[in-house]
């Protein structure tokens, strides 16, 4: 059995490591590009979102590479995320790729004997050593957060910006070449070593916007055009409100150990939208207040074409655009990747943010 | 003077309308539904609407605005969810927000969450917080008209079910479909495509002029449909994308009707998910005539109409060249 698992940001270091760690085969997909989403999109229903159609490509270039299980999460609605599994299984039936497993792994409280089932036939019956995989795994995606941060911080102060560029490239070629927690960590760490010595101008003030929106897109650089990225070397600071820790945090750490999860987001959303309506539509709403209360210049959310919970948030963001005073531009992705449209969108964005805080300036004075 | 409460005539209009009217008229309040959609208001739906939004949530903005006027209240229910365990879209749990962010100038909304998630039992503790909103608080007046609001839903369904549109009930003209004609087919799709005879650009008269006798997915047995929809490999959590495979299936299965036309707004979420899949079971497993009809906002109905005409056409030929097997043993049209 060697397990694939689809891609989204930097979730398969920590997947990798968790794999590792517990001691099953495993392949990380190739990363995403035009071709991967070109295949996924081939085979998909026309009008599904982006996230289904770039995880399809991945699957089978995993499997084109060695994969034979495919292990996805799944949950029971609204959003149509809950669906992938079963239609994606059926869709690579179809297509030829008949001896594909799926192992979907839906919540517990909706099947309990499947889960556990599913959780044996990963790691072959065993439950002690994946408790502790999935420990150190955790401990991986914190690791991640912070080199992400300080990638945040520095990039649009550094003098020399291809310097950050090429030690994130290097970091990405070589994350597949190393195995089990221990030794990713120690990547990681070594990467963080290396961007801290690369030279700021610690004077500069850059503008501050904060990405909001659907999981997926804004965690997997690919599917937002590296939004990230492009911000960032126009020098602005940016932060992205989700992340693969926060996300195990309210699926994983927080159910099991009795807490409710998401309580902050749901009590700074109720004022907007006071109930779950599923996705992270809740949870778009709760950071675009939380950033414009801790002072951030402007945000972007980005989410994939027809989605439907960030439809409804985004119906709403205009609202709190008015009440907090904070300019907020939606960007909507598709498998229609016009680079130069988005780029001249974000740069019209960064002048409009950057003469409010002229203004503001010209004000005080 | 009564409280005068304004129902948009949109979403699930013709699921529930005769439940809430009758449940608001026992209340003592009047009910002002929205006219019938028209281009105006498909047209001020669009304005105020962000634009990526499907269809019917266009309509829905629009009919909104209609009502601003005329009333005291708006009627936009937070549809979580009307069955157990399962949902019906994301868009319907914020659609009072939607409303209230998009649309300007409106009385004050009653956005009361009906929430069936947990327990068949939560309906009647949302009405009577819908009850409250209208400072009626007296429990044993709310049961009542709990009561009757619940029969009169039963009589509109069975009636429905005995092959009456519904929205033939709703605007008057109670005629039982009993048209005389050849074919019978299966229209397919959510209650707010088929039944709003503006947004589906009047398929109804056109298969009635046709002499097409119709079965829509409120026309079947609900225990069928959810037998067909164990069929599924897992289970379904959206009532409307259940009520679309599940008599889709029945429909393909049932001999007496001749072919499919399935119908879905462009950009809908669960039809992105259930069509494809009706249209993969319909392609490869059955070969009667079938058709998809994608709405959107446009109203020119002339490559509509063209697409109608093709799919009867191939109705026509099934009744006369079905006998007429070619030398290699293959019905002409079976394919």
């Amino acid at each position: 059995m060697i397990i694939t698992y689809p891609h989204m940001g930097e979730a398969y270091i920590a997947i990798k490591a968790v794999l590792d760690d517990i001691g099953v085969e495993s392949i990380v997909p190739a990363y995403t590009t035009k071709a991967t989403m070109q295949l996924g999109s081939k085979l998909s229903p026309e009008s599904i979102c982006l996230p289904f159609k770039i995880m399809l490509g991945n699957y089978i270039n995993a499997i084109k590479s060695g994969a034979d299980t495919i292990i996805i999460t799944g949950s029971c609605g609204p959003c149509r995320f809950g669906y992938y599994g079963p239609i994606q299984k059926q869709i690579l039936e179809d297509a030829g790729y008949k001896d594909v497993e799926f192992i979907i792994l839906d919540s517990p409280g909706e099947d309990f004997k499947k889960f556990i089932s599913s959780i044996a036939r990963i790691t072959g019956g065993r439950f002690i050593a994946p408790i502790r995989a999935l420990r150190a795994g955790y401990k991986v995606c914190c690791e991640i957060d912070k080199m992400n941060e300080l990638v945040y911080y520095i990039r649009p102060r550094a003098i020399n910006k291809s310097q950050v560029k090429a030690i994130t490239h290097s970091f990405r070629s070589n994350i597949v070449n190393v195995k089990g927690s221990a030794q990713i960590t120690e990547l990681i760490r070594d990467t963080v070593n290396k961007l801290k010595a690369i030279e700021l101008d610690t004077s500069f003030e850059p503008l501050k916007i904060g990405i909001i929106g659907e999981i997926y897109t804004i965690i997997e650089p690919f599917s937002n055009l590296e939004t990230e990225e492009k911000l960032g070397e126009l020098g602005i600071e940016v932060h992205r409100s989700m992340t693969v820790k926060d996300w195990a945090d309210n699926t994983i750490v927080r159910p099991v150990t009795g807490r409710k999860p998401y309580t902050k987001e749901k009590r700074l959303s109720k004022p907007y939208l006071p109930a779950l309506i599923g996705g992270h539509a809740q949870q778009c709403i709760a950071h675009a207040i939380q950033y414009a209360k801790h002072g951030y210049d402007g945000l972007v959310q980005i989410y994939p074409m027809t989605c439907m919970p960030e439809i409804v948030s985004r119906s709403i963001l205009p609202q709190i655009e008015k009440d907090y005073n904070i300019p907020i531009l939606s960007l909507i992705v598709d498998e229609q990747t016009g680079e130069a449209g988005y780029v001249t969108r974000l740069e019209a964005f960064v002048d409009y943010i950057s003469g409010g805080r002229e203004q503001a300036k010209a004000a005080i004075n | 003077m009564p409280v005068r409460v304004g129902i948009p005539r949109g979403m699930y209009f013709y699921k529930y309308y005769p439940f809430a009217k009758t449940f608001l008229e026992e209340l003592g309040a009047e009910v002002v539904p929205s006219p019938e959609t028209t281009k105006e208001i498909l047209d001020s739906g669009v304005k105020f609407c962000i634009d990526d939004a499907c269809l019917p949530v266009k309509v829905y903005h629009g009919h909104a605005y209609k009502l601003r006027d005329n009333t005291d209240f708006i009627l936009v229910p937070r549809l979580t969810s009307v069955s157990q365990k399962e949902y019906i879209c994301p868009k319907f749990g914020g659609l009072p927000e939607m409303v209230k962010y998009s649309v300007p100038d409106l009385p004050p909304l009653i956005d009361t969450e009906v929430n069936l998630h947990r327990s068949q039992k939560d309906l009647k503790k949302a009405l009577f917080k819908l009850g409250s909103a209208l400072k009626i608080k007296n429990p044993l007046r709310l049961n009542n008209a709990y009561n009757k609001a619940l029969a009169e839903h039963h009589s509109f369904k069975s009636k429905v079910f005995e092959g009456n549109t519904p929205n033939q009930l709703i605007n008057g003209a109670a005629a039982k479909n009993k048209i005389e004609g050849n074919h019978t087919i299966g229209v397919i799709g959510h209650p707010y495509l088929i039944y709003d005879s503006f947004v589906n650009m009047k398929l109804f008269k056109k298969l009635e002029d046709w002499g097409i006798r119709f079965v829509t997915p409120e026309m079947v047995d609900p225990h069928i449909i959810n037998e067909r929809c164990n069929e599924l490999s897992k289970r379904m959590f959206w009532s409307s994308g259940k009520s679309l495979i599940g008599g889709a299936l029945y429909m393909m299965d049932n001999s007496n009707i001749d072919g499919l036309l399935l119908m879905t707004a462009f950009g809908c979420g669960i039809d992105s998910l259930a069509v494809e899949y009706i249209e993969s079971i319909a392609r490869k497993t059955y070969s009667k005539p079938f058709i998809i009809l994608s709405l959107d906002e446009h109203t020119g109905d002339a490559g509509y109409n063209t697409r109608l005409e093709a799919f009867k056409s191939l109705l026509d030929w099934r009744l006369t060249d079905d006998n007429n097997i070619s030398s290699y043993g293959r019905s002409v049209h079976s394919y």
